[in-house]
């Protein structure tokens, strides 16, 4: 996109790192106290003004004698599940909205956006007695089952992600699946072959964005798994924040920072999806 | 079409697991049937089996565990203790209990039971002739409508923490409290936690002393619906919390943490804490006493107390076998076990009187005359309007304390009736 | 097994149906799984009698067989799975919850009639005080069970149909009978597995009713109990000792005395639009409602426009491959959203304390500043926090969605020697907005019903004086509704439901409206 052209018209670039670093301090701040936190031993979250009083890893070490290292696997295994199927289904929806014309896709589309809006307060009691009759017939999709957690995730799976992709597939020329229809691709060689490979940034978006609303859901997730040990970190971290008069603080801060790591590992080894996807050259097609 | 291989992987990949996953009821928690399938077994040796469901808070996961082992070898059965948050249990189980899948058991604080009997999802416990060993206090407050509803625990109640390096003497009033506070520690005279949303339930040994009890009782030592804190003592107490605020003992901004916090940095002498918090002190090698909390408004302070237990679901299969739990965990063993992993005091007599720990022992002692934790139904909502209250009362907000503690009692009224 | 290498192919004409071709064996397969998936749920729900699920199975068996099988139906062959997942997971949640509107299911009032009954039943029958306590002993004769129980020091046994006699042969040892001829002792293992029965079994102490009965609750013990309350079914009442009446009030779900006391718990029934209602009745509710109202929408609206602004300028500015480190500082972008949301709320609530909180004593020099308690200063720190909350997910999208934009129409805005800036906003930003315009109105809803950020930041506060429930400046609707519902008397889960829907309807009433605003924002394109 950005050419040598542009760049010798533009000035100077240095003010944009210092807009970075104002953003950085922002961003910081509030984590900075559960750093601090973390490190403190039988420190509390809100309870001091001096960060880094005391500094020791006798926190992290706990996290990895209980039950963490579970939680952090049921995570992973969730929510990588749920943003590849997230993914997939989205991008499948998006794909018969943009490229098709069908009786009721405008309804469709909009009843999709709108569905979503429903408040779901009362969501916990509906869900718990849909999986209670569920485990009926599917005993593996019952309360407590992963895999349970999963549809309920995909049940969301269409909506705004739809959307985000749908905005995305109608930037595509529209003459490449022609140029493939008439070479003779099918409606699916053309979605898999043609679509999907240009519109890597946006699955990686959407796969990022259905993968941390999934690591990070406790509501759900806590209807659904109900035991220690097949909870998952957000699940986790509730229940140990939950405590009002004994919450162990300074071992949920120690908690959070190591769940963060690796959305940020993950977001940064996607990042080269994300922004690098379409080429000038691919879209002249 | 091709396409839609990926979209049913995940139906592939469950079908697989149906495959393993052997009967339909091979996942579900449902003890009934565990109990029937392995009963062919045990009926040659005649032991009982099976097991049974409980829901715990994470402070007293170990101690049911262990209590669970014991149990176990005793009768056969065992117990399937599982953590939840404290303030899930009450709420999961009273929408979980009717599918008739909830636990069999739970372990919660004794003013669930308005709710919980509200709903009709626990029984009444019969313990026979146990129950005479349980302290009156356990007892009263477990007590609803004439019936025990729960096997009581554990007693815990508030009271005024010193902290000995600071203070060796403690006046009688709390006015003199403050005064003294004020020249040891002029940053907080006295700490009593109240955070953003303001906790009636610390301030409350303050307002007793004002002869404004939250309900008042009836003949059999049962709280009516009839509030206690109306009329002049109530608004005495609203004007002294306005009080207690310019002193600097109570603000918005001290919350449990900070309030911790600033008796462990010895930032004042004196916190208005429970026993939850007293090992923490403890551990940090400080020398504390724990005392009554000095009368505020002439008559005697009187704390709350909250007693723990355990109820029994009204929808369990299994209520034959949790009943021989509920038994067994009245007895002196369990009592004493469950105090040894969780430090609280126990609710029957003989183990509590046995108790060596001298701070326990003075909290006991503070509590003696303390006030059970109310236990309607509507309890919630008036914790919530009347920490609201002494909040707006405290900032400032309300500029007559005395009209906007009336105003609580009007609303507190619709609540209950409502 | 998705095969993408073919898009030069030959013209095909029957496309997955040709048998050459290894996309339809991959279709088979899968098919063939999900018939087996859907053939073993169906008969698994005859079997369990759910009548229900069984119809739905095979409703959507069938459909999936017609859409993967027949050459017409394209759009529905990408629509499908996803399309079930919300079926069963989304629109039934939400029908439920619509259901529930109309009821009055709550505390009190969660289960059925017969539940209720059987329960107000069951508490009732209890202990006669003052009486003691029987160790007992469980026996059985061709399938009846009875007592046994040791009476002043001697033997007695009972069944339902015969009161206690005394059992002069029964063999006693320590406590407890061993042995009654005629009679099987049943041991623990038997007890246990007929304990519905052994819960059940009263007997009689005398030939006279009023004397009580014998009942166990652990077969350890019995003791003597009698009935409190005693239900007529043709009256459909409930009449205590005394002769007082509960009768049946179908309308209200419970049973309730003429002096207005009722017996807990009640049962479940349909209210019509009461719930609908109710809320506005209460004339002290107008102001504050209108006011939360206000502040509901400006801090929808707020929200939107503050993330996606800032989101939107940071991915512009950080979209230039002349920053070296982008990785990096978009890393550090992404931070806020990586921790969980409710853990930065209770961390920003904890440095927005007035007193001794970190931004009024470490970053303004001790000042006294009420940032949750100052009405206005409250509305700011929400908004501040939810932008902190929020920009990322916008940087995020904004990011890849600025992959997007063809090149050549910025190289033609290069060519005609337009400012960077007018660029941005006569070609790059209307394209992103029609990307990105739907999830501004997702974002729009997200924050309308933003419950947990307000719960956890200021629960609402500072409360509004002189309402009767407890409502503040910073409520959202949605936190009103769990005020309302949930914090000012018992839980009413129907009026929950039912404040929703209205919301719901608000809601989706304006999104709507937005929606037809972007479909004409892509014509113009």
């Amino acid at each position: 996109m950005a050419t040598n052209k542009q760049s010798s018209r533009e000035g100077s670039i240095f003010w944009k790192y210092i807009v970075a670093v104002v953003v950085f301090a922002f961003c910081l701040l509030p984590l900075l106290f559960v750093l601090s936190a973390s490190l403190n031993p039988g420190g509390t979250l809100t309870g001091s003004t001096d960060l880094f009083k005391n500094v020791s890893f006798s926190n992290y070490q706990t996290l990895f004698q209980k039950d963490f290292p579970k939680w952090m696997l049921q995570s992973f295994f969730i929510a990588t599940v749920t943003s590849v199927g997230t993914v997939l289904m989205a991008a499948a929806a998006a794909y018969a909205f943009s490229r098709f014309r069908f009786k009721g896709r405008r309804g469709g589309l909009t009843s999709l956006l709108i569905i979503q809006m429903f408040p779901q307060m009362l969501a916990f009691i509906a869900i718990y007695l849909l999986l209670l009759t569920l485990q009926d017939v599917y005993p593996w999709l019952g309360l407590g089952s992963p895999i349970a957690l999963i549809c309920v995730y995909l049940g969301g799976a269409l909506g705004a992600n739809t959307f985000l992709m749908y905005g995305f597939f109608n930037t595509i020329p529209r003459e490449l699946d022609e140029a493939a229809r008439i070479d003779g691709a099918t409606h699916a060689q053309i979605f898999w072959g043609v679509i999907m490979r240009l519109v890597t940034p946006i699955l990686a978006v959407v796969g990022l964005l259905s993968f941390v609303s999934t690591y990070g859901d406790f509501i759900l997730a806590k209807i659904v798994l109900q035991r220690p040990e097949d909870y998952t970190l957000a699940v986790g971290l509730y229940v140990w924040a939950a405590d009002e008069r004994n919450a162990p603080w300074s071992l949920f801060a120690a908690g959070a920072v190591v769940a963060a790591i690796p959305i940020i590992l993950l977001f940064m080894y996607l990042q080269k999806y994300i922004v690098s996807g379409l080429t000038a050259g691919s879209v002249k097609g | 079409m091709r396409w839609s291989a990926l979209g049913l992987v995940g139906a592939g990949l469950s079908l697989a697991l149906v495959a393993c996953g052997g009967t339909p009821s091979g996942t579900s928690s449902a003890s009934g049937s565990g109990a029937a399938a392995s009963s062919a077994a045990a009926t040659e040796g005649g032991g009982a089996s099976g097991s049974l469901t409980i829901w715990v808070d994470e402070t007293r996961i170990e101690g049911f565990k262990k209590l669970g082992e014991t149990f176990q070898t005793q009768t056969g059965v065992s117990l399937d203790v599982v953590q939840k948050p404290s303030q899930d249990i009450k709420t999961d189980f009273i929408s979980q209990a009717p599918s008739g899948q909830g636990p069999d058991l739970i372990v919660g604080a004794h003013d669930w039971i308005g709710d919980l009997v509200t709903n009709g999802v626990i029984s009444p416990v019969e313990l026979g002739d146990a129950t005479v060993g349980l302290t009156d206090t356990a007892k009263k407050a477990f007590t609803s409508g004439g019936q025990l509803m729960g096997v009581p625990y554990a007693v815990e109640n508030i009271a005024l923490v010193r902290n000995n390096k600071l203070a060796t003497e403690t006046p009688a009033t709390f006015d003199e409290l403050i005064a003294q506070g004020k020249q040891l520690t002029p940053e907080h005279p006295v700490v009593i936690q109240q955070g953003t949303d303001g906790d009636a339930f610390h301030l409350y040994p303050v307002q007793s002393s004002f002869g404004a009890p939250v309900f008042k009782t009836g003949e059999n030592g049962e709280y009516t619906n009839e509030l206690g804190m109306g009329g002049e003592p109530g608004t005495k107490f609203a004007a002294y919390v306005k009080k207690l605020a310019d002193e600097k003992v109570i603000s918005s901004s001290v919350g449990g943490d900070p309030a911790k916090q600033a008796f462990l940095d010895s930032k004042t002498a004196y916190i208005v804490t429970g026993p939850w918090w007293t090992p923490e002190f403890e551990k940090a090698g400080m020398d504390i006493t724990v005392l009554p909390v000095p009368s505020a408004g002439g008559q005697p302070s009187a704390p709350f107390v909250g007693v723990q237990g355990i109820y029994l679901s009204s929808k369990t299969n299994n209520a034959l076998t949790a009943n021989q739990f509920l038994t067994f965990a009245a007895g002196a063993d369990a009592q004493k076990a469950l105090y040894e992993s969780g430090g609280r005091m126990p609710a029957l007599k003989s183990v509590a009187d046995g108790i060596t720990d001298e701070t326990l022992q003075e909290f006991a002692k503070a509590g003696e005359n303390g006030h059970p934790m109310p236990a309607i139904p509507a309890m919630a909502s008036v914790w919530k309007f009347w920490g609201a209250t002494e909040l707006a009362i405290m900032e400032g907000n309300a500029a007559d304390p005395a009209a906007a503690w009336n105003e609580m009692i009007t609303n507190i009224q619709a609540a209950i009736k409502g | 097994m998705i095969d993408v290498s073919d898009l030069s192919a030959k013209p095909q004409l029957s496309h997955a149906r040709d048998l050459s071709r290894p996309g339809f064996y991959v279709k088979l397969v899968l098919m063939g799984l999900v018939n087996a998936f859907g053939l073993y749920g169906i008969m698994t729900s005859a079997a369990q009698q759910q009548w229900w699920i069984l119809g739905f199975l095979v409703a959507s068996l069938i459909v999936a067989d017609y859409v993967y099988f027949s050459k017409r139906a394209i759009p529905a062959k990408y629509l499908f799975p996803g399309v079930i997942f919300l079926i069963v997971f989304q629109v039934y949640v939400m029908g439920s919850t619509a259901f529930v509107a109309f009821t009055n299911y709550g505390d009190g009032h969660n289960d059925t009639k017969q539940v209720a009954i059987t329960q107000i039943s069951k508490t009732s029958d209890r202990r006669v005080e003052n009486t003691a306590t029987l160790p007992v002993s469980v026996i059985e004769k061709d399938g009846v069970l009875g007592f046994a129980v040791i009476r002043d020091g001697k033997a007695e046994i009972g069944t339902t149909a015969d009161p206690l006699v005394a059992a002069t042969d029964a063999k006693v040892s320590g406590q407890k009978v061993t042995e009654v001829p005629g009679w099987r002792v049943l041991n623990l293992a038997e007890v246990q597995q007929r304990q519905k029965e052994v819960l059940e079994l009263r007997v009689s102490l005398s030939a006279n009713p009023d004397d009580g009965w014998l009942r166990t609750d652990n077969a350890t013990f019995a003791y003597v109990a009698k009935s409190a309350l005693v239900y007529d079914q043709d009256a459909d009442t409930f009449t205590d000792p005394e002769g007082k009446v509960y009768s049946a009030d179908n309308s209200k779900g419970s049973f309730v005395a003429s002096d207005g006391t009722e017996l807990k718990p009640g049962w479940r029934v349909f209210t019509g639009l009461n719930n609908f209602t109710e809320v506005f009745k209460d004339s002290r509710l107008t102001m504050p409602f209108l006011k939360i109202t206000a502040w509901t929408f400006a801090f929808a609206i707020l929200s939107v426009v503050t993330t996606f602004i800032f989101g939107l300028a940071l991915a512009v500015l950080f979209n230039d491959p002349r920053v070296k480190g982008r990785t990096f500082i978009r890393a550090i972008f992404l931070l806020p959203y990586a921790f969980p949301a409710f853990l930065s709320a209770l961390v920003w609530r904890g440095m927005l304390v007035q007193d001794g909180g970190f931004i009024n004593k470490v970053l303004l020099g001790n000042a006294h500043i009420g940032w949750l308690s100052e009405p206005t200063l409250a509305k700011i720190a929400i908004l501040v926090v939810n932008l902190w909350l929020g920009f990322p997910y916008m940087f995020l999208v904004c990011t890849g969605a600025l992959q997007a934009i063809p090149g050549e129409l910025k190289e033609a805005g290069i060519m005609d020697g337009a400012s960077a800036w007018k660029r941005f906003i006569h070609v790059t930003f209307p394209l992103l907005l029609v990307s990105v315009a739907p999830l501004l109105i997702a974002s729009f809803a997200f924050n309308f019903n933003n419950f947990s950020l307000i719960y956890m930041l200021t629960g609402g506060g500072p409360n509004f004086q002189g309402t009767p429930v407890l409502i503040g400046e910073t409520d959202l609707l949605i936190s009103m509704v769990y005020s309302i519902s949930f914090e000012s008397g018992a839980r009413q889960f129907g009026l929950a439901s039912a404040l929703s829907i209205l919301i719901f309807v608000i809601v989706g009433f304006i999104s709507w409206l937005g929606f037809r605003q972007t479909r004409k924002l892509e014509e113009v394109l």
